[in-house]
Parts: structure tokens; sequence; C-alpha cells
């Protein structure tokens, strides 16, 4: 685990560079561009590096999952393994399903198992080295409704369940907006980020063994940039809500949720955040 | 495109592995789901004894816990009634987490038997343990004492 | 009568409750879902009793088509 995070610190670290230098790295993004640009293709030496992904097919319930095999040039394939996902998709195996919406870490579609750690793969370099065999697995704890793809019926109907949007007592005045100071507006950073792709969810072990009850890093920090906010005028019955054995305190700040969170935000001070304010009011 | 093609092989190789374990301990069972899709799931009763009040006494005695420890060997004197809150406080704490393992690991939906089980053992150990360290500290040395006794033994 | 495992009675259930299904729908298409529905059973008649993961993959799917199908606005089925 701890390998891994550093591992993808570095990641971001050369990921900030690569803006730094855009024009260098640009022409290896897509397959595509890699077809028409005569620059580099000829004169490399194939990079052949081996992925296994996790497959199983729910029109033949019973054969069993297993990993398949695939081999990619890593010379033509773009940087992240959403890159490869794409291209063994394309030209090796039509039937490899998985989520994939906007390539670019916004959507939180492609939220997978890589290399042991729940992260998108947009966002997830692929190693080079060719050495190791790259795993990739749908999210952990999840039930799977085909390959890579993770039902996430229970996650979302717990996100309803919070009731997502502002709630106001007083009626809304006609053809004005709800104010917020530029204070007010900086507690919600930090969480207004969030993308609900359930990585920190599906990686934290008290979901794992409580998901039916326990609403799950993600969700928690979604109810707390409720209560946060300061044109919400229902954060006492909010806080009720969670105010029971399960839905919060099954938060045992394992914190996982703040290592594997492909955006870097930290649920686990927004649940503590919550903590806090149950036992002392609101601060 | 069949330059790109040379960099692409399928291996037909795949390991076989199973999800389903011969002997699974405690299986997942099926997927609940209470309602339909698009329901949102159910919001339990509002309960801060089992919830932030709970959460306050834990951490309330996880902290009143450093100073008591410190205390008897720091002042040096034996004071029966700090030896007994020390015991009782103790007590108090390891009841409470074994308690969080057991709501953790005992899931209501599915064993409630168990889980009702296992929190009334809980209770009953707890009593025979709090019976035992009055005996302790009544007839015997107490404590502080005997951690000092097994120090310099 | 063989004492049915707690698996076999969901399956069970599932099968009535989709024959329950049936009744809301228009008389003329009623045959159509029953024969859709007994298909859909048979079709995995050669499961093993004893493959708990499939048979629960097979009940949650068939929960989720259940759900889908009594929609009132689904008057009819056809293949």
């Amino acid at each position: 685990m701890n390998a891994s995070v550093f591992a993808r610190s570095a990641l971001r670290a050369a990921a900030t560079s690569r803006t730094a230098v855009p024009v260098s790295v640009r022409g290896l993004a897509s397959v595509a561009t890699s077809q028409t640009a005569p620059a580099t293709p000829e004169t490399k030496k194939p990079l052949m590096k081996k992925f296994q992904v996790y497959r199983w097919n729910p029109d033949e319930p019973e054969k069993k999952p297993y990993m398949q095999e695939y081999e990619l040039d890593l010379n033509q394939t773009g940087p992240m393994f959403l890159d490869a996902l794409i291209r063994m998709k394309n030209e090796v195996d039509p039937t490899l399903t998985f989520r994939r919406s906007c390539r670019e870490g916004i959507c939180g579609s492609c939220a997978m198992n890589i290399e042991g750690t729940n992260t998108l793969a947009c966002l997830c370099r692929i190693d080079r080295d060719t050495s190791k065999v790259a795993k990739i697995y749908p999210l952990p704890h999840t039930y799977v409704v085909k390959d890579l793809v993770p039902d996430l019926t229970q996650f979302y109907k717990q996100y309803k369940s919070i009731k997502p949007y502002l709630q106001r007592k007083d009626a809304p005045t006609p053809m004005k907006e709800n104010l917020q100071s530029i204070a007010d507006r900086k507690k919600l950073d930090g969480m207004y980020e969030c993308i609900l792709c359930a990585c920190c969810s599906t990686s934290c072990p008290s979901y794992w063994w409580n998901s039916s009850e326990y609403l799950g890093p993600a969700v928690l920090m979604q109810s707390y940039r409720w209560i946060a906010d300061s044109r919400d005028q229902f954060t006492e019955e909010r806080k009720a809500a969670l105010d029971n054995e399960m839905s919060l305190y099954r938060c045992h700040t394992i914190m996982n949720c703040a290592r594997t969170c492909p955006k870097g935000l930290n649920p686990g001070l927004a649940i503590a955040k919550i903590k806090k304010e149950l036992a002392f009011g609101s601060s | 495109m069949s330059m790109l093609r040379t960099g692409l092989r399928a291996a037909p190789k795949a390991r076989v592995f199973s999800t389903t374990a011969t002997r699974a301990i405690l299986p997942a069972g099926p997927q609940v789901i209470d309602g339909t899709v698009n329901d949102a799931a159910k919001i339990p009763e509002t309960n801060p004894t089992h919830g932030s009040y709970h959460w306050s006494f834990e951490r309330l005695i996880s902290v009143a816990l450093v100073p008591l420890t410190v205390a008897p060997f720091a002042a040096g004197s034996l004071h029966p009634i700090t030896d007994a809150v020390l015991g009782a406080t103790l007590v108090m704490h390891s009841h409470i987490g074994f308690q969080n393992c057991i709501v953790d690991y005992i899931p209501h939906r599915k064993y409630p038997k168990s889980l009702k089980a296992a929190k009334w053992a809980l209770n009953g150990a707890t009593a025979v343990v709090l019976y035992g360290l009055y005996e302790f500290e009544t007839n015997d040395v107490g404590i502080t004492e005997a951690c000092k006794r097994i120090w310099k033994a | 009568m063989v004492r049915l495992s707690g698996i076999q009675r969901d399956v069970l259930s599932l099968y009535r409750s989709c024959l329950r299904m049936v009744r809301q729908k228009p008389v003329e298409s009623q045959n159509n879902f029953k024969s859709y529905i007994r298909e859909q059973f048979r079709a995995h008649l050669g499961v093993n009793k004893k493959d708990f993961a499939t048979v629960e993959h097979l009940l949650r799917t068939g929960q989720r088509k259940l759900e889908m199908y009594s929609q009132p606005g689904i008057k009819n089925i056809s293949r």
C-alpha cells in the first residue's frame, strides 16, 4: 500500500510537470495521433507490457471469474490505464466491458482497482516497467455486473437518502439568489469537488462489512458538504439523520478513503468534522 | 492499421481463480436492496444514546485513562479510590471496544440472534470482570500495586 | 414434501411475484408475459443448487427485471 501511494504521488508530480511542458508528451495521448504523427513510432522499439484484467460474463453465470491476459506495446498506447483498456477493447477483445466517459478524471465512471489501489483508470499512469504484470480488477466488495462494471445501486440509494440538494425553510425571494460570503464558500472547498466515483467507499473496510447501513466516506462527505453550507437551513435535521449507531459512527478513522481518493480529497476529515459538530454543537 | 496490430497480441492464457471459496467462513450473501432502485436508502431513527452521546462518552473515557494511568505512579501514593476508578474505567473502555467489534462484524441484518447473543455474552463478561476487580481491590493488593510488584519481580 | 433451503424459497418467491405481476397486465398479453417468465426460469434449470454465487446473481438480475417489467407503462412483451 505504501509503495503504491508513493508511486501515485510521484505520478501526480509527473502529471504536474507535464502541464509545464505539454508539447513533448502530447503526441502519445491517443492512438489516433500516434498513427498520424510521423515523428517517433518507426524508431522506437516496441515496449511490450502485460495486463491482467478481471473477466466475468453474466450471460454464463456458472463460469467462474478469471484473469485474462493482454499484451500491449506501450510506445503505441496512451500513458494512462484507460488508454490501454480502450485499446484492448477496440483492437483485441471487443467483449471487454468497462465504464468510461470523460477520460480526464471529471466523471468518475472509470473507477476500478488498479495494482491494488482504487483509482480512476483515466488518471492512473501505466508503469513502464515491463517486468511487472499490471492487474486490473473491479472496485472491491461490490457486486459485479460484468467484467469491470460494479453495481453501485446501494451507493446511489444512500446518496439519495442524505438529500443532496439545498433545503430552505423560508420561501425563496423571487429574482434573487441565496448569497454566501467568501468565507462561507471557502468551507465547501475540498468537498464540492467530489465526483462520486465510489473509490473511497469501496476502499473502506467498515463499508465492506456494513454497506447496508453505514453510509461510507463519499456519502458522508457529501452530507457534510450540505451541513457546512451556510445557505442550507436543514442543518439540524441533517445531523439528526446521522445521529445513530450505524450511519456515521461505523467510521473508525481507518483513512483508506483519503489515501485512495483520485481527486486528492479527504473524506476522513469531513467525517471527523461531522462527529465534532454532533458532539460539541455547531462550530 | 497493420503497424498497430503488430504491437498487440491477446494472450490466450487465462488463469482461472475462484471467488466462491470452498469453505467460506462468512460468505457475503445476496445483495439486499430495500425498495426499488430509485428509492432512497432508509434513514435510521435518531438515537443519540447509541450515536453522538456514545461517541463522546467513549472519547471521554479514553482521554480520562491517560491521567488515571499515570497518576498513581507519579504521586507515589496508593489510594484505593484512584485504583478503583482506574479499574472501572479500564473495564468500560474495553467493553466499548469489544462492543464496536461486535457491531462491526456481526451484521444485524444477517445474524440478528448471534448479535444479541454476542452482546449479552459481552455484558456478562464485563460484569464478571467488574466483580473480579472488586474482589481484587478489597481482598488483595489492587491493580497499581500488582503492576508494581510484577515490574519489580 | 422436501424441505427447501432458504435460497430455493427465494427463487420460488421470485417466481410467484413474477406470476403475480402478470395479473396486472392487459389480458391479451398475459400469455406472452407468462411464457417469457417460464422461458427465463427454464433457461437456468441446470444450475447447481449449491452454486450460491450464481443463483444469487440470477436472483439479483431477476429482481431487477421484474421491477422493470412491472412498470404500468409496459403493456406487452414479445420475442
